[in-house]
Order: structure tokens, then sequence, then C-alpha cells
């Protein structure tokens, strides 16, 4: 997976090209705004991540630019500015995620690995994740290219995790997620359903409870130590 | 303290006094002068009258007494003199004196006597007859019209102090009163949160005050720049600190993955955490900067339990990589507040319970209402603040005695601080199973 880094401090974007490239990504980088837009029109990309702070023309100016000419490459905005104004209009022109600086290089990664996931999910409908394969699309769940069966209300919950994955899914979202398909929905009930789908993916992945908001499925070994 | 209503009050009251009291004494003096005038003349028309009670007989004068010629009680007597000055009728004695201090005044001559033991007002007129002029005086005691004029001065004086206490209650309340804008102003300007540097209204205010106003509104405005531009250099520090620290830290995490960091791994690991501290201290330093003036200006609806969900995901990592389980328990609610500071704030509560929950130990964060008020809270279990430091951990730079690990001593500052901001109040207790900290911040009931 390719990844364009925009970042014009060479000490951060040294670190970011091999602490990426150690992650298992390709990075290319460009130091201003105008070499990366070069670069985008000639090379293609899985995703983008663009600093703020840059000469002549700033990351965000990028962004609004290359959503403009239709570019739907996911974009990672990276910024020492944590003012919420430049929050607020990174994601109006269509970031998809935004990082503090300073970062730490797992975070980072993880934060790539997320974006290019959920950018290859609308195309094709399947989520890989460690052993497991969800097929969204075909309603399949696979561990090790063995099949498994799932019950529809297992499916809904693993559907709406699956969508959101390494986040956290709320309990609210779960029981409407499950309301169409039955009535006078307990909160229990979606804790049965939980354990009952992890019974079934065993040690292939990880329902997180996040105590008092919900769950959230991880990658065995993603979540750290 | 010299006020402008005890300077105007001090100023016109006894000038005001000492008025009324002179005006009282003309008045008395102008009283005294009319009484006397009016009581000579009905003394003088009293001699004229008597003139009818003469009539010449043989070239003789002769006395016809009328009736009640001299009064009952001896108050008032007469005398009738001929042209040869001998005595026709009437009290003796009566014009002696009379050239020595009379005073003629409209035909008739006036003045005072001793006689028979008492101070007389004697008037006297000249009447021609066929005999010759003749003197004819009336006289009466001066004790009557004295009396009179007692009664007079009594009166006079009573309504004079009545009206001195009637201008003297207008007077202060007039001042009380007209002097009111000031206090209105002094309220508004009391009321005013020194942090919102919002202009007064010129408009509201009297003429002699505008001046002042617009002067004092000149300097808010003044203040409301600075503060602009020192929020302004707080963003470019963070910016040019930050950058550099994170290109420091990306590099040391590299180094540290790397195998032959192995022999140096842990100074390698002390430079990291020295840098990290140094990164945490300029955000905080940051975020302190960031919670001055001006942010009541950016107030809008924040969503607490929202607020809470995205913190509690953002640090679920840190806490699983310190063994805590970190929960929430929210209810919907939301406040008028800065969303970027109120963020700052529960970050640091989380941020601190994290560091001194224990390993296997709990923190819950919380959104909620305490009757009609929206609070955030952080509940941790691990050692808690001692009732004794309560108010000190507030400080900026003060950390407990004997705490470890990391931190400067600013994170409960700049909650205190962030929540001052918002008028919230920021409460550090004890968890409920009594040990542990419990901190609330909670705000204002939505109006």
């Amino acid at each position: 997976m390719r990844i364009l880094l925009v970042e014009d401090n060479e000490l951060v974007a040294d670190a970011i090209v091999r602490g990426l490239a150690h992650a298992g990504f390709t990075v290319d980088h460009a130091l201003s705004a105008e070499r990366a837009r070069a670069a985008l029109h000639t090379e293609h990309f899985d995703l983008a991540v663009v600093d703020i702070g840059l000469p002549a023309e700033d990351g965000l100016s990028l962004l609004g630019a290359l959503r403009q000419e239709g570019q739907a490459m996911p974009v990672l905005i990276l910024t020492a500015r944590d003012t919420l104004a430049d929050k607020i209009r990174a994601f109006d022109l269509g970031a998809d995620d935004f990082l503090m600086k300073p970062f730490e290089q797992a975070e980072l990664a993880a934060r790539c690995r997320a974006l290019i996931r959920r950018a290859s999910l609308a195309p094709s409908g399947i989520v890989r994740l460690g052993r497991m394969t969800i097929d969204l699309s075909g309603h399949q769940l696979q561990i090790d290219s063995q099949p498994v069966e799932l019950t529809r209300r297992e499916w809904l919950v693993l559907e709406s995790l699956a969508h959101n994955i390494g986040r956290i899914v709320t309990k609210d979202r779960l029981m409407q997620a499950l309301a169409g398909w039955e009535q006078d929905l307990t909160a229990n009930a979606v804790e049965t359903h939980i354990s009952r789908l992890r019974a079934k993916l065993g040690a292939a992945a990880l329902i997180r409870t996040v105590r008092g908001l919900g769950y959230r499925l991880d990658e065995v070994g993603e979540t750290p130590r | 303290m010299m006020t402008i209503r005890r300077r105007l009050l001090l100023l016109l009251l006894p000038a005001l006094a000492l008025l009324m009291l002179l005006g009282g004494a003309f008045d008395y003096w102008v009283a005294i002068a009319t009484t006397r005038n009016a009581y000579d003349r009905a003394l003088a028309n009293a001699a004229v009258a008597l003139t009818a009670t003469l009539s010449v007989e043989n070239k003789r004068l002769r006395f016809n007494a009328p009736l009640a010629a001299n009064a009952a009680d001896g108050s008032i007597v007469f005398a009738i003199a001929g042209p040869d000055r001998a005595l026709i009728a009437g009290t003796p004695g009566l014009f002696e004196g009379a050239s020595a201090a009379s005073r003629p005044v409209a035909g008739a001559n006036y003045w005072d006597a001793q006689l028979l033991g008492q101070r007389w007002r004697v008037a006297s007129v000249i009447a021609p007859t066929a005999a010759g002029p003749v003197r004819i005086a009336v006289a009466e005691t001066l004790a009557r019209r004295s009396r009179t004029q007692q009664v007079m001065l009594l009166g006079k004086l009573l309504i004079d102090f009545a009206e001195l206490d009637v201008t003297l209650l207008l007077v202060w309340v007039a001042v009380y009163y007209g002097l009111r804008p000031l206090d209105r102003l002094t309220e508004q300007v009391e009321g005013h949160s020194a942090r919102a540097l919002q202009r007064f209204d010129e408009a509201r205010v009297p003429g002699e005050l505008r001046p002042l106003i617009v002067a004092f509104n000149r300097l808010l405005e003044l203040l409301h720049d600075a503060a602009q531009a020192q929020q302004r250099f707080v963003a470019d520090a963070a910016h040019q600190m930050r950058t550099p620290v994170a290109g420091l830290l990306a590099q040391l995490e590299l180094l540290l993955n790397e195998s032959r960091a192995g022999a140096v791994s842990a100074q390698l690991g002390a430079v990291q955490r020295g840098i990290q501290q140094l990164a945490r201290s300029a955000n905080q330093l940051l975020a302190l900067a960031r919670a001055e003036p001006l942010v009541q200006e950016q107030f809008g609806p924040v969503a607490l339990k929202t607020l809470v969900e995205q913190l509690v995901e953002r640090y679920l990592d840190r806490a699983d990589k310190a063994g805590i389980d970190l929960g929430a328990d929210t209810l919907a609610t939301s406040v008028q507040g800065n969303a970027a500071l109120l963020e700052d704030l529960l970050e640091n509560l989380i941020d601190n319970a994290l560091k001194y929950a224990p390993s296997g130990g709990h923190v819950t964060v919380r959104s909620g209402l305490e009757g009609s008020q929206p609070y955030l809270e952080v509940e941790d279990d691990g050692p808690g603040i001692p009732e004794s430091e309560r108010g000190r951990v507030r400080e900026r730079f003060y950390r407990l005695p004997g705490s470890a690990g990391i931190g400067c001593g600013l994170g409960l500052a700049i909650v205190d601080e962030i929540a001052r901001v918002h008028g919230a109040d920021f409460q550090i207790g004890s968890a409920a199973a009594g040990r542990g900290a419990r901190m609330r911040v909670r705000f204002r009931a939505a109006a």
C-alpha cells in the first residue's frame, strides 16, 4: 500500500517515512504542496498524509484543491496547531482523519491502516482483519478461509463492528442496528449476541468491551501489548 | 471615603442651612417692622378719632368723654392738651419726653415712654380746632404688642424650620437620585467579567460619563487586540515547538524499535520520557494561555456525552497499556462552552486519573446532571488527594508531595482555569468507594 507524505520538516518526514515503511507501507515524500500535486497527477496512492504548515501553500489548501479535482483517496491531516477552527476546516474540506503532533508512530500506522481499509471497503465490500475475512455484501464470514455460520442478529452486530474497526461502537448504535429484528430489545440482549459472537470468533478477533460505552473490534495483536 | 454624593451634600447642605437662617432673620425683621408700623398707625388713627370728642363752646375746648375712652385693662391711655399745652383730658405725663424721642411719620409723632411703671408706645397728632391747635396722644403698653410679635416670631420660626427641613430633604433626595447613573455604572463595571473584555454601551450612560466610558472602551479594545495577538502567538509557538518535538519523538521511537538499540535502550527510553514530558508541559502551557480572555466569544453548545465518548476512545489504548479499566457512564446533556477548551479540561482530568490509578484499577468518566446543572466527572481508585491538599493542587506547578511519574503540576490548574472561564465550579472530592479521587466540574444550569 502506497502512501504520499507531504511534510516540510525533514526530521519529522524522515521518521515518518521510515516508521511507515517499517509498518509495511511504501512511502513517497513531498516537501511542498506543489510537488505533492505533481506526484498525485502521475502516480496512484492509497492514502495521503498531509501536514497543515507547509511553505507557500498550506496543507488545507492542497486538500481543498485535491477534493475539487475529484480525488477521493483518504487524507489524514497532520498538524501542530490544535485550534478547533483548523480541525473543523480540515473536516469541512474533506479530511478523513486528523492527528496532532507529537504523535506515536504506532498510532499513525494504525490510523493509516484503518483509513486504507475503510477506503477499500466501499468498492469491494470485503474487510480483512487478521485471520478473518468479512464479506459485507455477501453476508459471509470466513476464518482461515473456513466459512463460519452466524445468526442474522450476530451478523448485524458483526457488520456494525466491521464498519468501524478500531473504533468504539456504542451500545445504542448496536441496539438501533438490531431494532428492526427484535421487539422490546434490551441492553442485555446486545450483550448476549456479543458473547455468542465472541464464542464463534474465538481467537481470530477480539471484541473489546468498553465499560459504559460499547464495543470495539480489534485485530488480535493490533492492540498494543 | 469621599464620594461625590458626600461631597455634594457637604457643599450644599451647610450653605443652604445658612441661607435659610439668614432668610428667616430677614423675614422676622420685616415682620417686626410691619407690625410696628401697623400698630403705630392704629394708635395715630385712634388719636385722630379722639378729635371728634372735642367741641368748642365759648372759645373754650370741651371734652366729651366717649364711653370707653380707656381700655378696660388699662393697656391703652390717652391725653389731650390745649393750645396752651394745658391738659384738657386724659392721663397726665403722656407728653413728657415727646420732643426727645419723637419721630414724625405722616402727620403723627411716635415715641416710647415710661409711665405708671410700664413701657408705652405713644402716638400724637395735632388737630386744628376753632380754639387753636390741640394735641392728642394715645398710648399703648409695649407688652401688648410684644405678645403679638412673639406669636408672629414663633410662627415664622416654625415655618422657617419646616422649610429648612423639607429643603434639606429634597436636596438629599435629589443628590441621591441624581447620582444613581453612577451607581448603575459601578454595578455594571463590577459585574463585568475581566475575561469577557466586552465594551460598555455608550448610549446608556449620562453625558458627563460618556468621555470616561469612551476612553474605557478604547482601553478594552486595546486589551482585546493584545489578547488576540497573544492567542496568535500561542498558536504559532505551538506549531514551532511541536514540529521538532514530534520529529525527535518519532525518530526515537524508530531507534528504540531497532535491535541495535539494545545496549543503549535504557538511555534512549529516558530521553524519550524527557522529551514526552517537555511536549506535555509545552502543550499544557499553551492550553493555559488559550484559556485566557476572548474564548467566551466562541461559546456554543457542547454535547458532553459525545465529548466523553471521544476522549474515552482516545485514551483507551493508553489505559490498556497501563492495565487500567477505562470506562464511561454517560447521560446526554450539553453546556454552553468552548469545545476545544472543554476537550483540554477533560483530557487533563483523564490524563491525571490514568497517571494515579494503579494497574488493575478503574477510571470512570461521567457526564450527567446534578439537579439541573450538567457536570463532567472523572473518578479513579488511586491514592486520592488528601483534603488538606485539595486547594493547593489547583495552583500552577504545584505537585503533591511524593507524587511519582512525569508531570509538571499544570493539569489541575488548567482544569480550574477552564472551569472558571465557563463559570463552572471544579470540585475535588473522594471517590464513592472512599478510595481514590473524584473530580467534578459542575456547570451552570442551562438558561
